[in-house]
């Protein structure tokens, strides 16, 4: 009897993993998706998909109180659905967060629940930016929007850089108040921003031009549902023409003094547009098969001196990215391209003064970066597989 | 490291906490738009807990092998206090005058109160403090953004607000905790050292308005200016906490001169001194016997002789020699960077924003 319920059991569990690998579907609609919010009608009949959140681990900061209350972060599952008109996609993510945190008032220690979701113009599932914002030569637009209080920015075109006192012009008496009343209504804006990106490092934001996208988000009682719709095709995005394109999503608990790094990311997730992204639905969510005993004993022979994951925490803290989570937020083709070709993608890490002695990368003539890791071409086919095999199995439980 | 690095030192003898430096450098920057609670300048009683609360025990700086440790961001409420105000308005009308919000804390809290008993052997001394414009700073390491940077003419270290995001690692990273939050535009921001004002050959305000003329302010290559002579010659003015490994450009010449101690009868004790050694020792390093001794022996050489360059130097007769700034050298580079006014960094001028990724590309030595 045990056995059958033994059996049953991983069935029921093989049904379930099946499911976490759900793949995004956009659903194509003829309404418009100019205004649309998460409780929109338009998300009604479209299935949604389950994503997992895990916890960034690569690298860690250095605030010493977030450290504390992210120590073994929990991956979360969200439940994502997408729609798209022609001319606009939409994002629906609905995530569990037990608190709805909002960063307010006259405070230093406040910090914001948010999310973001990321996209790329790159469609071989081989060569996907890295999930980190990206990396050189691999360009990504993320749209963030955080519970952040409308915040203050003073000639209300996102300049902070020139704010002007009253007191420095020549306003006096009522002109004064009609010069802080047009302020208020020119300055607070939304925490709702845009960016371009090749690695964390370098993240830009998007501004002074037109970028026709907003991002919205709702707190619900037992956890936050946020709307991201853009443009199909901008200045940086061209989406239209593909049958399945790559994006990936992130939250931040402000409970948690999430922000920046601190947060819950997911690997690149396919979302299939028309009929035929099917296979690259499948490349993305690749789950390599090899032997995952053998791929571990690789995997401390020959990563564990630099990089530290899970039990193994021989490396010093700053050598090499910190493995814990990669299984969560990678896909199998980039740690067969970081452990064929560690140059072809290089995380920026810490800035480079934090860490004086441990270099990630070293700068050639022409500034490309070269990562301080050897490649590991001598391993075999079957030596490669049960090592990536190993690594998809780092990463962080779900939360229940 | 920067081409040249301006530095400033401040004569802690001479410093009578009078905080004109604070008024000078709050009227100019930090008295709008979220900077409220911010002092880029304060001075502080020492011993006391300083500004912000206890900032020496809330971590961040270098440990030995040089790398970045984990810090504290203080919190507005508790750690600074929150500014504020009087019903000056309502007075006429018979109110009761009171402050608009019940004060909890705020910077000088403990101001004077110093340590020991009064009158044997209380003391305390002031201890102004800017932004120290590192030349390893903990701030700029700990930015995921690469949103500071340190100018390559002057050393000054900045804040690009185009690209802070208002993470807050750089306070956790700064050991002297002197870059703020703004919470009004959620960004980082801190002491400038009034570089506007450095670039025309002006002083920075809280230099040029200290009536105590405690303060110095100069390039620290030039051999001529009296800062390069009181840090590198005489070597009597040193950094705040250097065991932070940050490698502070603002010095202090160390107070040398309390007034002894009494016994129990009220006489004076003779050759005591009210500041213990220790408390020096763990403000300067232990360089801080040489200092007090060249002090000492410059003191007695003027006395004597009449003659002493560095009783001179700390006499501060004359700002020009005080502020040995140059404005050639910076309209010289504008010119060669094709810019026809000040600043001459092209990075905190908010960009032009183009669609192109910057890059900021950090030169660490």
């Amino acid at each position: 009897m045990k056995k059958i319920i033994n059996t049953a059991l991983s069935i029921s569990l093989l049904v379930s993993s099946a499911l976490l690998a759900d793949t995004i579907t956009a659903k194509k609609i003829s309404g418009s998706l100019e205004k649309i919010s998460p409780t929109s009608n338009v998300w009604k009949g479209v299935k949604g998909a389950t994503v997992i959140l895990y916890p960034q681990t690569t690298i860690s900061f250095n605030d010493k109180k977030a450290l504390e209350l992210n120590k073994n972060a929990k991956a979360k599952k969200a439940e994502v659905k997408a729609v798209y008109n022609g001319k606009r996609i939409a994002f629906l993510i609905k995530w569990p967060d037990g608190t709805k945190t909002i960063q307010k008032g006259y405070e230093s220690t406040s910090y914001a629940d948010g999310f973001a979701v990321q996209f790329t113009n790159i469609t071989d599932p081989a060569k996907l930016p890295y999930i980190g914002m990206g990396n050189e030569g691999r360009e990504v637009v993320i749209h963030l929007q955080k519970a952040v209080e409308k915040f203050y920015e003073p000639n209300g075109n996102k300049n902070v850089a020139m704010q002007v006192n009253v007191h420095n012009t020549y306003n006096f008496g009522k002109d004064v108040k009609k010069f802080e009343e047009n302020v208020d209504k020119l300055a607070n804006r939304d925490y709702d921003k845009v960016f371009v990106s090749e690695g964390f490092r370098s993240m830009t934001e998007i501004k002074g031009e037109k970028l026709n996208s907003f991002a919205d988000m709702k707190y619900t009682g037992k956890g936050w549902s946020g709307v991201v719709s853009r443009e199909m095709k901008d200045d940086y995005l061209n989406l239209n023409g593909k049958k399945a394109v790559a994006v990936a999503f992130a939250v931040w608990d402000g409970e948690k003094l999430n922000r920046d790094g601190l947060k819950l990311l997911s690997s690149w997730q396919p979302v299939i547009l028309e009929k035929g992204g099917e296979e690259f639905a499948k490349a993305v969510l690749e789950k390599v098969k090899g032997d995952i005993k053998n791929g571990e004993k690789i995997a401390k022979d020959n990563c564990s001196s630099c990089h530290n994951y899970k039990k193994e925490q021989n490396a010093i803290p700053y050598m090499a990215p910190n493995l814990s989570n990669i299984g969560g937020y990678s896909t199998a083709a980039y740690l067969r391209e970081s452990i064929l070709d560690p140059s072809a993608v290089v995380v920026p890490g810490y800035n480079r003064n934090a860490h004086k002695n441990f270099e990630w990368y070293t700068v050639d003539d022409k500034g490309n970066r070269i990562s301080t890791m050897p490649p590991f071409s001598h391993l075999d086919k079957k030596a490669q597989d049960d090592l990536i095999a190993f690594l998809q199995t780092l990463k962080a439980e779900v939360e229940k | 490291m920067s081409k040249r690095q301006l530095a400033m030192v401040m004569d802690l003898n001479k410093c009578i906490g009078c905080q004109t430096c604070t008024v000078a450098c709050k009227t100019q920057w930090t008295n709008r738009n979220g900077r409220e609670y911010m002092y880029w300048n304060n001075v502080e009683t020492y011993p006391g807990t300083g500004y912000p609360k206890n900032w020496m025990e809330l971590g961040g700086g270098f440990d030995a092998a040089g790398d970045l440790q984990p810090g504290i961001v203080p919190s507005i409420e508790s750690d600074y206090g929150v500014p504020w105000d009087y019903n000056y308005e309502e007075l006429a009308k018979g109110e009761e005058f009171k402050p608009n919000i019940e004060p909890t804390w705020g910077p000088n809290w403990d101001e004077d109160e110093g340590a020991g008993n009064f009158p044997n052997d209380n003391y305390f001394f002031y201890i102004p403090r800017i932004c120290n414009h590192c030349t390893n700073p903990g701030c700029l390491s700990a930015c995921p953004r690469d949103a500071i940077f340190k100018r390559e003419e002057d050393g000054v270290v900045l804040v690009d607000l185009d690209r802070c995001q208002g993470y807050r690692y750089c306070i956790a990273g700064c050991p002297y905790k002197k870059i703020y939050f703004n919470p009004k535009i959620s960004k980082s921001e801190k002491c400038i050292l009034c570089f506007p004002r450095i670039e025309k050959g002006l002083p920075p305000a809280c230099a040029q308005q200290c009536v105590g003329r405690i303060r110095f302010v100069g390039f620290l290559d030039d051999e001529e200016g009296q800062v390069y002579k009181l840090v590198h010659k005489y070597k009597v003015a040193l950094p705040l906490r250097a065991d932070y490994g940050t490698q502070p450009n603002v010095y202090y010449v160390p107070p040398t001169e309390a007034p002894p101690k009494f016994d129990e009868n009220g006489k004076v004790i003779e050759g005591s001194n009210r500041i213990p050694i220790e408390e020096l020792e763990k403000l300067f390093g232990k360089e801080v016997h040489q200092a007090i001794k060249t002090l000492k022996e410059e003191k007695e050489k003027r006395k004597k002789t009449g003659k002493s360059e560095l009783m001179d130097i700390l006499i501060a007769y004359r700002h020009q020699d005080m502020f040995r700034l140059d404005t050639g050298y910076y309209q010289e580079i504008a010119k060669q960077k094709n810019m026809k006014l000040s600043p001459v960094d092209h990075r905190y001028q908010a960009g032009k924003h183009t669609k192109k990724i910057s890059h900021f590309k950090a030169v660490h030595s």
